[in-house]
């Protein structure tokens, strides 16, 4: 009994050796986001993977009514943390994410001061492809910019796999300062293991000088833009 | 907060106020000079020249205590999108995004009195390029920033040593931007119409991002904007 014991021991002490002990820990990027009186305010927070605004999107999540959002990582690095809420200039920032850590952020947003700038996203749809039935289906915005210079930013979230996408522009463009065209952005998503819910889906777009349209929730019904005061 | 006053400028004030010759005179017209500079620059900091478009830079970036150390960490890795992203001297970031928001046609006048406030809102932090105090720093920019320095270095040797040393001349580069006759004067400006024999720098290119990455790695941990520091407490003491 007493060798069984030790035998135990010292093999739950090599485990213990073996694994460092963050190794099982998850990697987290986590937050508050709030106005400058510190309401707390609703939206969604997106990444791209590796520098940011490279364009490369990668997880996001939804900021809850509360102001706070999660996002788990398969591991740490670099990142591009942006978040959007209706009525609000969207912030970007660069953020290092240790693996096995959770970073914690503070954002503030300020409320765009006029949105006579301020892209508009007309209509979403959802459109399975019938060639290839129903394994693609075309996830699809009509955007417009009243000042004309839309950049990369034409975004959405599905909410429930966590996977954020830049859309595809009405025509190719490599630059990414370019002023993107307005029109209709598309995105090819695999449905071949089941359809697409639009209630999972969300959208939001910024032009080149950060003016931020409000954010694109189902049913999908677009609703004029406002501002929002100064706290 | 206190800073301590270098006392060759206390000699210098007081040299002039007892014989304020051509020199001080000079000296006193490039300060205010250079006051007025600073004071168009916060006015387009917190002011979009752009009446339809009323969203300024202090819209977003409205934390002073945030931005103090921005001029400090120039030249350095600035993250544009794709294929945009380069080191960048702190007047070419700020022409970038002064063109960007504020759609002006020339961006360069609004840009140096930009980079004039931002240096003099930095004034006595040390120079640390590619580091900014509370942000993280990210191996590839510092990357970036060497390899950008670098080649500096080498186009330095080719266009400026025979004449200069480096070392000597690095304090120099941190003492921009300024006035001159009354102008505004930038060391991008200065590095683009200097030698004309040689092939030429355009101000707002990288070759002169990376003389100047290499000139301000040998300032590092000199005060930022000394110049600056001098002039509002000389408009101060005279107020």
């Amino acid at each position: 009994m007493i060798r069984a014991t030790f035998f135990a021991g010292l093999a739950s002490l090599m485990v213990a050796l073996a694994v460092p002990p963050d190794a099982t820990a998850a990697t987290v990027i986590m937050g508050t986001v709030k106005n400058e009186a510190g309401k707390p305010l609703p939206g969604l927070a997106l990444l791209e993977k590796g520098e940011i605004h490279n364009n490369v999107w990668d997880r996001g999540t939804l900021v809850g009514a509360d102001g706070r959002f999660r996002i788990e990582l398969p591991e740490g690095g670099q990142y591009g943390l942006h978040v959007y809420s209706s009525g609000y200039i969207y912030s970007p920032e660069a953020v290092k994410v240790e693996t096995g850590k959770t970073l914690e952020v503070k954002v503030v947003l300020d409320p765009e001061p006029i949105r006579g700038n301020t892209p508009v996203i007309k209509k979403a749809g959802f459109f399975p492809w019938e060639a290839r039935q129903g394994k693609v289906t075309f996830v699809k915005v009509d955007v417009e910019d009243p000042n004309g210079d839309l950049g990369p930013q034409v975004l959405a979230l599905n909410a429930a796999t966590g996977r954020a996408y830049a859309l595809n522009p009405p025509k190719r463009i490599t630059d990414l300062k370019a002023n993107f065209p307005n029109g209709i952005y598309q995105l090819e998503v695999d449905t071949s293991k089941g359809p697409i819910n639009p209630r999972d889906w969300h959208f939001v777009v910024a032009d080149h000088q950060c003016n931020t349209t409000d954010i694109l929730s189902f049913p999908h019904e677009p609703k004029p833009q406002k501002v929002i005061g100064k706290p | 907060m206190s800073r301590r006053i270098p006392p060759l400028l206390i000699g210098f004030a007081v040299a002039c106020h007892v014989w304020p010759g051509p020199t001080c005179v000079r000296q006193a017209a490039a300060q205010t000079g250079l006051q007025a500079l600073v004071m168009e620059g916060e006015r387009l900091w917190t002011h979009s020249p752009d009446a339809g478009n009323p969203v300024a830079c202090a819209t977003c970036h409205r934390d002073p205590a945030m931005t103090r150390g921005w001029a400090a960490s120039f030249p350095k890795f600035k993250p544009l999108p794709p294929p945009h992203a380069r080191v960048m001297t702190l007047l070419q970031a700020n022409a970038e995004a002064v063109e960007r928001h504020y759609r002006l046609a020339d961006p360069l006048p609004a840009a140096i009195a930009i980079t004039a406030f931002l240096t003099a809102q930095a004034a006595g932090v040390p120079i640390s390029p590619g580091v900014s105090a509370g942000q993280p720093v990210f191996a590839a920019r510092m990357q970036a920033l060497a390899a950008s320095v670098l080649r500096g270095k080498h186009l330095y040797a080719g266009r400026c040593g025979h004449c200069h040393k480096s070392f000597d001349l690095a304090p120099s580069a941190t003492t921009f931007p300024r006035t001159e006759g009354g102008h505004p004067a930038s060391l991008e400006l200065f590095l683009e119409g200097h030698r004309p024999l040689q092939p030429p720098l355009a101000w707002d290119g990288q070759a002169t991002a990376d003389i100047m990455a290499y000139l301000i790695s040998q300032a590092a941990g000199r005060p930022t904007g000394d110049h600056m520091y001098r002039a509002s407490t000389e408009g101060k003491e005279g107020s």
